[in-house]
C-alpha cells in the first residue's frame, strides 16, 4: 500500500464521517422538500446532480442518505461480528460434539444465499432501518463465525496460550485478554471489507422496497425510484449508484491497507 | 597447490551499510575452513558471495571461485557454478525439503542435464547410499515427513553432493540439532573433506568447529579478527574476541563459573538443600496413540538446585516438561509442588499453586502476546492478568528489568523488536514476576548464539544464587546441561536411563546410552 493510497483512504474516511455527521454542511437544503415546478431538472449549477420526479435536489438526498447507509453498514457488520465471535469462540472451545453441532448449524445457514436469508428475515419483521440491520447482520454472521472459529482453534494451542495457563490465568481471562483480540486482528481487514458489502446489501434491500421506507433519502431506494424514469432522467439513478460504488470501493481500499499492515506486523 | 577459492579484500555492502570489509581467505582441496562469529558478523553473507548470492554490492581485489573471477561472472555463469561446483548444505531439514515430493526427486532437481528418469533415479539412489542411508531405493521414493530427523539430514547432504561439487559450504548446518544428529552431520562433512573436496563451515560455535576445521577465521562486525590453524586458534587465541568466544563454551566449565566476560564473579557459597524438595515427580507416564512418550519417570528437584534432563529430540523431554507444568494430564503418576499435590488435578483447584511454578521456552516470542509491550507483559504478570498498564507497577517492573539486566528504555518496545537474547531475558523476568519456587526451562538457550547463550546462563546462575529458585533444566545440549546441573537425568525413549550427580554421570557414565551420547560431546579444553 503506497503512502498516497493511505492518505487517500484516510481523507475518504474523514469526508464520509463529515457527510454522515453533518450533512447540512455540504448540502444545506431539505432532502424532503418537494417542488413540483422543478421536477426532472438535469444537472446544473443550481442542482449539481439534478432533481427527481418531485423536484427534490438529488445532491441533497445523496448527501443525507450517507448516514443511513453507513449506519446500516457498520451496525450490521458489528451485529454479524458480535454473533460470530460468540458462536465461533463457543464452537472452538466446546467439546467435540458441541463444536460439530454448531458447525453443522453454521454450514446449513451458510448454504442459504445471504441475500435470500436477509429477505426471509425481513419477511418476518417487515421493512425498516432496524430490520435491515438485523437482516444483513445475521445473514453475514455464519461466514464470520467460521473464520473466528478457525482462528481461535489455531491460537488455542499456541505457546502464548500455554504461557498464560502456566501463569495461572483462568479461562475467562485467557479468552478475553488473548484469544479473542488476537483472533480478530487478522480479521480486521475482512471486517472493513464487510462494511462495504453490507452497505451494498442494505441498498439492495431498499431497492427492493424492504429497507428504509420512502420518502427518506436512501441510496438503494433512490436508485429504485430513478429506474422508472431512466429514459427521462438518468441522473436520478446514476448519482446514488455512484455513491454506493464509492463507499464500497473505499471500504475495500481501507480493508486492503489494514490487511497489509496486519500481515507486515 | 593452488587454492580452489581465493578471496582477497572482500567487501560487501547493502545500500549505505558495509557488512563485510577487507575479508581475505583461501580454501584448498581436502581442507576445512571455518568462519566463526555471532549472528550479524557477516559470515553467511561472505559464504553466499561465493555463490553469487550475497544480494549486496560486492567489491574485492580478488574473488576467485575455482579459477573463475567471481567479480565478473554473469548470472548465467553463476548458475553453472552453483550446486555443481560449489554446493551448499542447507540448515533446516524440516523446512528445506518439500513435504509433498519424494526425496529422490528433491535430490535430482539439481542435476543439470536432461537425463533419463532411470538415470536420475540411479543417481539419487547412489548418492543416498553414499551418505549412509540404508535401503536407498526405498528411501528415494519416500517423502520427508516419512523420514526420521537423521535421514532428512542425510538427504540434505545428498542434495548438496549430487553433482559432485568441489567445494561444499555448510552454513550453520549443525545448529539446533541434537548431539547425535550433529555428530552425524560432522561425520558426513569429514567424509567430504577426506574425499579431497573442500569444506567451508559457517558456525557460531567454536566447540563444534573444533572437531572438523583445519583453519579457523574468527569474524566480528564484518571483519576477520583472527585467523590461523585450528589447533593454534583454540589453544592460544591472540584476539580478545576469540578468547570471549572460547570462554562462552560451557563444556567442562564448573557450575557458577561465569561464561561471559561482563558477568562479575559469583559467590559460590550455597546452602545445602533442606526440607521438602521443591518439585517431586513420581512414576510419570504418558502415551500418545500407543506410543509411550514418557515411561515411569520419577525425580525430585531440591530447593535451590538444578536438575538437568538431557536427551535427543523425541526422547520425551518436552512431554515431561508439559506433564510437570500441568499442560497435559499424565496417564499415570503424579507431580507435587512444594509438598502440595499439583498434577493430575483440576485446573481451578491448582490455579493458586501456579504462582510457584514458572516456565521458560525455547522460543520466547511465541509465548508473548504480540499486542503487549515489554512493560505490559510484566504488568500483566504482576497483576495476574488484571491490567496491562505499567503505571501501578512501575517500581516492580523496573525491579524485574534490573534483575534480568534489561535496559529500562526497552519498556515500551514490542517483543518482536527485541533481539533473541533480550527476548529471553524478558521471558525470564516475566516468569520471575510471581516469585516462583521452581522454573521449568525447556531448551532456553538452544536458539541463541554461543556468546549470548553464555550471558543468559550466567544470568540464570545469578538468579538461582540470589533467589534460591529451583530449576528443571531441559536441553539436548550436553555441554549446557553439564555446566548448569547439580543432578543430571539422561532420557532415552521416554525413560530415565541414568540419573546422578553431574560430575559422576559425565565422568563415569554407567549406562551404555550415556556413554554413546558423551562421545558426541565436544571437548577441546
Amino acid at each position: 500500500m503506497s503512502r498516497w493510497a493511505r492518505i487517500g483512504s484516510t481523507l475518504f474516511v474523514l469526508l464520509l464521517l463529515l457527510v454522515a455527521l453533518v450533512p447540512g454542511w455540504l448540502a444545506p437544503g431539505d432532502p424532503l422538500a418537494i417542488d413540483p415546478a422543478e421536477a426532472f431538472q438535469s444537472p446544473s449549477p443550481a442542482h449539481p446532480m439534478g432533481t427527481d420526479e418531485s423536484g427534490r435536489d438529488v445532491l441533497t438526498r445523496v448527501v443525507h442518505g450517507a448516514r443511513d447507509s453507513l449506519v446500516i453498514g457498520i451496525a450490521a457488520t458489528a451485529l454479524g461480528m458480535g454473533v460470530a465471535i460468540v458462536l465461533g469462540t463457543a464452537a472452538a472451545l466446546s467439546p467435540r460434539w458441541l463444536d460439530a453441532g454448531i458447525l453443522r448449524l453454521l454450514e446449513a445457514l451458510y448454504a442459504i444465499p445471504s441475500l435470500l436469508m436477509a429477505l426471509l428475515i425481513i419477511a418476518f419483521t417487515g421493512p425498516g432501518v432496524g430490520p435491515a440491520i438485523v437482516a444483513v447482520g445475521l445473514s453475514t454472521a455464519p461466514g464470520y463465525a467460521r473464520l473466528v472459529r478457525s482462528q481461535i482453534r489455531t491460537l488455542r494451542h499456541s505457546e502464548m496460550l500455554q504461557a498464560a495457563t502456566v501463569l495461572g490465568r483462568g479461562t475467562l481471562l485467557r479468552v478475553r485478554n488473548h484469544l479473542v483480540p488476537n483472533a480478530l486482528r487478522p480479521l480486521l481487514a475482512l471486517i472493513t471489507l464487510g462494511v462495504g458489502q453490507a452497505v451494498i446489501w442494505a441498498s439492495a434491500l431498499s431497492f427492493l422496497g424492504l429497507g428504509t421506507p420512502p420518502p427518506a433519502p436512501e441510496w438503494g431506494a433512490m436508485l429504485a425510484a430513478g429506474r422508472t424514469y431512466l429514459h427521462l432522467a438518468w441522473w436520478m439513478s446514476l448519482f446514488p449508484g455512484l455513491a454506493i460504488v464509492v463507499v464500497a470501493a473505499g471500504a475495500t481500499m481501507i480493508g486492503r491497507a489494514l490487511g497489509g499492515k496486519v500481515n507486515a506486523a | 597447490m593452488s587454492a580452489l577459492i581465493s578471496v582477497q579484500d572482500l567487501s560487501i555492502g547493502f545500500a549505505s551499510d558495509t557488512v563485510v570489509q577487507g575479508v581475505s581467505f583461501e580454501l584448498h582441496a581436502g581442507q576445512c575452513l571455518a568462519l566463526v562469529g555471532e549472528s550479524g558478523s557477516g559470515k553467511s553473507v561472505t559464504a553466499r558471495s561465493l555463490l553469487g548470492l550475497s544480494g549486496g554490492s560486492v567489491a574485492a581485489k580478488r574473488l576467485s571461485v575455482l579459477g573463475s573471477d567471481g567479480r565478473k561472472l554473469s548470472d548465467r555463469q553463476w548458475r553453472a557454478i552453483r550446486g555443481r561446483q560449489v554446493a551448499m548444505v542447507l540448515q533446516d531439514a524440516l523446512m528445506s525439503l518439500d513435504p509433498l515430493r519424494p526425496v529422490g526427486r528433491e535430490i535430482t532437481d539439481a542435476l543439470p542435464h536432461l537425463r533419463s528418469r532411470a538415470e536420475r533415479r540411479r543417481r539419487a539412489e547412489a548418492i543416498l547410499g553414499e551418505v549412509g542411508m540404508d535401503d536407498p531405493a526405498r528411501r528415494a521414493k519416500q517423502r520427508s515427513p516419512e523420514l526420521s530427523g537423521g535421514m532428512r539430514q542425510r538427504a540434505l547432504i545428498a542434495q548438496a553432493l549430487v553433482n559432485d561439487p568441489l567445494v561444499v559450504i555448510a552454513d550453520e548446518a549443525t545448529t539446533a540439532l541434537d548431539a547425535q544428529l550433529t555428530a552425524l552431520v560432522l561425520e558426513q562433512l569429514r567424509a567430504i573433506k577426506e574425499s579431497g573436496r573442500a569444506v567451508l563451515m559457517i558456525s557460531h560455535d567454536l566447540a563444534q568447529v573444533a572437531q572438523l576445521a583445519d583453519r579457523i577465521a574468527v569474524m566480528r562486525a564484518g571483519r576477520i579478527v583472527e585467523t590461523g590453524p585450528a589447533a593454534r586458534v583454540l589453544s592460544d587465541p591472540q584476539h580478545e574476541y576469540t578468547r570471549t568466544l572460547l570462554r562462552a563454551v560451557p563444556s567442562g566449565v564448573p557450575r557458577f563459573t561465569p561464561l561471559s566476560v561482563t558477568e562479575r564473579h559469583l559467590p559460590v557459597e550455597r546452602a545445602e538443600p533442606s526440607g521438602t524438595p521443591a518439585l517431586v515427580a513420581t512414576n510419570l507416564g504418558k502415551s500418545f496413540s500407543g506410543h509411550q512418550a514418557v515411561d515411569s519417570v520419577s525425580f525430585d528437584v531440591p530447593r535451590g538446585q538444578t536438575l538437568g534432563i538431557v536427551g535427543e529430540s523425541g526422547s520425551g523431554k518436552t512431554t515431561t516438561a508439559r506433564l510437570v507444568l500441568g499442560l497435559q494430564r499424565p496417564d499415570s503418576g503424579s507431580v507435587s509442588l512444594l509438598g502440595e499435590h499439583f498434577a493430575p488435578r483440576r485446573e481451578s483447584a491448582r490455579r493458586a499453586l501456579r504462582q510457584g511454578l514458572g516456565a521458560i521456552y525455547q522460543n520466547p516470542l511465541g509465548s508473548f502476546d504480540p499486542r503487549y509491550t515489554a512493560g505490559a507483559l510484566l504488568a500483566d504478570a504482576l497483576s495476574r492478568g488484571r491490567t496491562r498498564r505499567v503505571a501501578g507497577y512501575r517500581a516492580q517492573v523496573s525491579g524485574l528489568l534490573e534483575q534480568v539486566e534489561l535496559d529500562p528504555g526497552l519498556i515500551d518496545q514490542y517483543p518482536s523488536q527485541l533481539s533473541g537474547g533480550q527476548r529471553q531475558r524478558l521471558a525470564i523476568a516475566r516468569a520471575l514476576a510471581p516469585q516462583p519456587a521452581v522454573l521449568v526451562l525447556d531448551e532456553p538457550v538452544s536458539a541463541l548464539d554461543v556468546s549470548i547463550q553464555a550471558t543468559i546462563l550466567d544470568l540464570l546462575d545469578r538468579i538461582q544464587l540470589e533467589t534460591g529458585t529451583s530449576y528443571l533444566f531441559i536441553s539436548h545440549d550436553l555441554s549446557v546441561i553439564e555446566h548448569m546441573s547439580d543432578t543430571v537425568a539422561v532420557m532415552h525413549r521416554g525413560r530415565f536411563v541414568e540419573t546422578g550427580p553431574t560430575a559422576k554421570v559425565f565422568g563415569d557414565p554407567q549406562h551404555q546410552y550415556t556413554r554413546r551420547l558423551l562421545t558426541a560431546l565436544p571437548r577441546f579444553r
